[in-house]
């Protein structure tokens, strides 16, 4: 393979671009739905193709194909070039890109059992079954689904990489839904969409479905005559994953570099954050700390190598309440000073790599979510996403969470349904008064980050573990 | 297409009779150009060919997604998913495959776009604010589509559309607009540009408004995104048959100067003139003078809720998504927009929402925010532009009995939360909407 992508990339150069890389990609995927103790979807998939891009001037030209011929690989580096050479219609200042050190290596994830040689019968009888009892158990509709993803890539530069990665993924949920008069309340577990990360189908089998059933059908049902969530400002209390998803909207997509720089600005947007900022902006209490960390061991946007061939890393992104660190690839980072982060990747062999997440997590505090609840008065504890908004420049929040539990004087009261809250990132962040330790510290994974133009599906993670926040605003409703 | 050609007469003789097979094949060639900064900076163009087998025998399906490169060999291909459909599980919702008779011959040769067309667009877009920052795309597609079953079905369709989108900011606002075409030619970059330049510029300086229930004109993007909703999470039969979907079929349940049509069959309309089974779409009344007529049904929707298929399956979405349209139109009323402005009294407009996402579907209560363009109206008039403002608002009854004032008199393609180019509407003056926070949260 790296044969085949280097007659691209002397293609490319030849033609006149000063830097190129390429990836061949063979990805494997397989996708199980499941509701009310039936398969629903049933899919496997299959593509193989090669992606290169080419650097000229101030723009970059990619191109993508499915035909690995010869003919072909020499045609994909010369209309790389072209098409960026087009760019200079509207063309800036040349895009400085950082030197990453020669790298020829490869890596596989670490893996128990690869999910696409365990039989397909396995894997279907464990969620359908799942969703079966469910159904037995009065859930007006039930669903689940289990996604695996086997991705092999090769990389090389004009620089000289060569490296060869194997990601295996693996992941999925069951959710209970109950209808009632003009609603309809869901509880799912692991989270929300389903919980994915690196590894094999050990990481499903984990997951413990079956424990979790009866809990989430007889949850689903109860909220529907539970009363409604509060209106007013009261202390907040977020479960892990909810945790996780604050962390990408609020956090993890207002570092990434490439929106601070505006090449988002058109569609996902810019930041609140600016560079003359870094290591000065007070972002959040002296409880968070925030990591970027590629190199954890079964997190889902684990890697050893990024898109540009730069290594994962451990990079800080807030360090005791105050922003220190950015999301970055090899041109961003060179424009705005810093290292490169290796956290560029793209969506399979068709899409440009870009400025991702890796794993954006808030390391644990001291606390337990014990003595979280036991020393809240007035509060609520929310669980599992339901919906997620949040402006442009990530400041404006709302979430809504799928159910919700009264505390008063640290005891747990009532359930509440449709809970919702708002706020203003940095506000919101600098109110975080407690953070649950270690123990409750889980790899959240998020499988479905829209981002860029064509647009892409990243797969990021969010170590987190459940955490306070002092007088936030709950209870709004339509 | 010779490669599809190629593909057919290489599988279809190794298909046993005893097996139900539907194979597609769909051939794509996109590019885009974006713009950040003023400049263009990434440019990318695409050339695939993804193929779907879905085989069925004794209750059991497979369905499978390849591209032609992952197909190595054919023998050993078809050898292989006889195999596993042995293994694949019962599936109970099976509604068969299309009629020869729906066979329809699309297929055009038809020359890519090159990337110069592309960014003398992006210049003509830029060059109509060269004070501000500009960002945006200028894409086109090129899509050809294949379906061949063992019912004798043949189907084939070529698409192509182009699409021009972006913003000017200043340091303080920002302006979008969009245009969508069947053909590049037809996009007019230079005023998509001067109508975003015009709405940034204007919106300079913003002041923050308290939140509440205000009277709105909804820009083209606004709108739609509404519409596309409503489509996604309440016309989608599946959403019927999963007891998530807030549609009254036949009740008075919209404002009756809301009347929504699918055009499939119109000659300025985007996309296949098929569905992903291969048979010819028709034009649809979705919404008549505010009364739903009809769920947008696939193969496995009609047939569970016993209704008539509306063709309105997608490729590559898997059975258990359901059915979408694709090329809404919102009828047009008779204001015109310097007309819907001097009828408030107090009100808003609202150029474009952006992040916006549903509470409950069957309340379809959303939440999202204003952006790239918004101006508080007081007597008839436009007198400032508005910071941001967070909604929490059910979009059934935004567009609910006597909620819509009026609709209206041109409608264009516009974007949507959920992309281009699938919705073609006019501007709506709505009597109240509901902002539930501010800038401060």
């Amino acid at each position: 393979m790296f044969d085949l992508l280097n007659i691209a990339i002397d293609s490319a150069i030849n033609s006149g671009a000063k830097y190129s890389d390429a990836r061949i990609l063979v990805s494997k995927s397989r996708s199980i739905a499941a509701k009310n103790g039936e398969v629903e979807n049933f899919n496997e998939s299959e593509k193989v193709g090669l992606g290169i891009r080419a650097l000229v001037g101030s723009s970059w030209g990619f191109y993508s194909t499915y035909d690995l011929s010869r003919e072909s690989l020499i045609l994909s580096g010369k209309k790389a070039f072209e098409i960026a050479k087009a760019s200079s219609v509207v063309s800036g200042e040349e895009t400085p890109f950082t030197h990453a050190p020669v790298v020829k290596d490869e890596y596989t994830t670490p893996h128990q059992e690869n999910p696409f040689k365990v039989s397909t019968t396995e894997q279907i009888d464990l969620i359908v079954d799942s969703t079966e009892q469910m159904k037995k158990l009065g859930s007006s509709r039930s669903f689940g689904r289990l996604d695996f993803w086997d991705t092999e890539k090769w990389f090389c530069s004009s620089q000289g990489h060569e490296i060869f990665q194997n990601i295996i993924e693996s992941g999925g949920g069951i959710s209970s839904l109950s209808v009632g008069d003009g609603e309809t309340q869901i509880r799912s577990y692991p989270q929300s969409f389903g919980e994915y990360r690196t590894g094999g189908w050990e990481v499903v089998k984990s997951f413990e479905f079956k424990n979790h059933t009866e809990r989430l059908a007889e949850e689903s049902q109860r909220l529907l005559v539970a009363p409604h969530c509060p209106e007013g400002t009261m202390d907040l209390i977020l479960e892990g994953s909810q945790l996780a998803l604050q962390i990408h909207e609020s956090v993890g997509h207002a570092v990434e570099l490439d929106r601070i720089l505006g090449w988002e600005a058109a569609y996902a947007g810019t930041s609140h954050l600016e560079l003359d900022k870094l290591n000065k902006h007070k972002y959040g209490s002296e409880l968070m700390n925030i990591v970027a960390d590629a190199t954890l061991p079964g997190a889902l946007a684990t890697f050893k190598y990024d898109d540009e061939g730069t290594p994962a890393q451990r990079v800080d992104i807030v360090k005791e309440g105050i922003w220190t660190g950015v999301l970055s690839g090899r041109d961003s980072a060179a424009i705005a000073g810093v290292n490169p982060g290796g956290m560029v990747r793209a969506d399979g062999f068709g899409r440009l790599p870009m400025v991702r997440m890796t794993n954006v997590g808030l390391l644990p505090g001291e606390s337990s979510l014990e003595e979280i609840i036991d020393s809240t008065e007035n509060g609520i504890y929310m669980e599992t996403n339901r919906s997620w908004s949040i402006d442009d420049l990530r400041l404006n929040f709302q979430f809504g969470c799928e159910v919700g539990w009264i505390i008063k004087n640290g005891n747990v009261t009532e359930m509440v349904k449709n809970p919702t809250y708002t706020g203003i990132t940095p506000e919101f962040w600098r109110n975080m008064d407690m953070l649950a330790n270690k123990d409750e510290w889980i790899f959240w994974g998020t499988p479905n980050c829209g981002k860029g133009q064509p647009s892409q599906i990243g797969h990021t993670g969010h170590p987190a573990s459940p955490a306070r926040f002092k007088n936030t605003r709950i209870g709004v409703r339509g | 297409m010779k490669i599809w050609t190629e593909l057919l007469n290489n599988l279809q003789e190794k298909i046993p009779s005893s097996v139900e097979c539907e194979l597609k094949m769909m051939h794509s060639k996109s590019a885009l150009t974006r713009f950040a900064n003023s400049q263009i900076h990434q440019n990318v163009d695409e050339e695939s060919a993804d193929m779907y087998l879905t085989m069925h025998k004794d209750g059991k399906t497979l369905s499978r997604s390849y591209n032609l490169t992952a197909v190595k060999n054919s023998k050993e291909f078809i050898e292989e998913a006889l195999e596993s459909l042995k293994e694949s599980p019962e599936d109970n919702t099976w509604a068969g495959l299309t009629n020869k008779t729906e066979s329809h011959d699309g297929y055009q040769e038809i020359q890519e776009v090159n990337p110069d067309e592309r960014a003398n667009l992006v210049k003509d877009f830029v060059n109509e604010g060269k004070e501000m920052n500009a960002a945006g795309y200028c894409s086109t597609y090129l899509n050809n589509l294949f379906i061949w079953n063992t019912n004798g079905l043949n189907s084939s369709d070529t698409s192509e559309s182009a699409f021009i989108d972006g913003i000017f900011r200043t340091d303080t606002s920002a302006g979008s607009s969009h245009r969508g075409a069947v053909d590049i030619k037809d996009l007019n970059a230079s005023r998509t540009g001067k109508e975003a330049a015009k709405l940034a510029l204007d919106s300079q300086n913003p002041t923050d408004i308290d939140p509440g229930k205000y009277e709105v004109i909804l820009g083209h993007e606004a709108v739609s995104t509404i519409l596309i909703f409503l489509s996604v999470y309440g016309f989608n039969a599946k959403s019927k048959i999963d007891g998530m979907s807030p549609l009254l079929i036949g009740e008075n349940q919209f404002d009756e100067k809301i009347t929504l049509i699918d055009t499939p069959e119109d000659e300025d309309s985007i996309g296949f003139k098929i569905d992903a089974t291969g048979a010819k779409k028709h034009n649809l009344e979705v919404i008549k003078n505010g009364i739903p007529k009809t769920y947008f049904h696939t193969r496995r929707t009609s047939k569970e809720l016993d209704m008539e298929n509306t063709q309105h399956e997608l490729l590559g979405w898997g059975h258990n998504f359901g059915g979408i349209a694709t090329n809404l139109n919102l009828n047009t009323g008779h204001t015109s927009h310097d007309d819907m402005i001097s009828g408030v009294k107090r009100g808003i407009y609202i150029n474009e929402f952006w992040y916006c996402r549903v509470l409950d579907p069957i309340t379809q209560v959303v939440t999202g925010l204003n952006r790239n363009g918004s101006f508080l109206i007081e007597d008839g008039k436009i007198t400032k532009p508005i910071g941001r403002l967070r909604f929490t608002q059910s979009f059934i009854t935004s567009l609910g009995q006597g909620n819509v004032i009026s609709v209206g008199n041109t409608s264009r393609y516009a974007d949507s939360e959920f992309g281009e180019g699938m919705l073609k509407v006019p501007e709506l003056h709505l009597k109240e909407f509901n902002f539930t926070g501010g800038v401060s949260g």
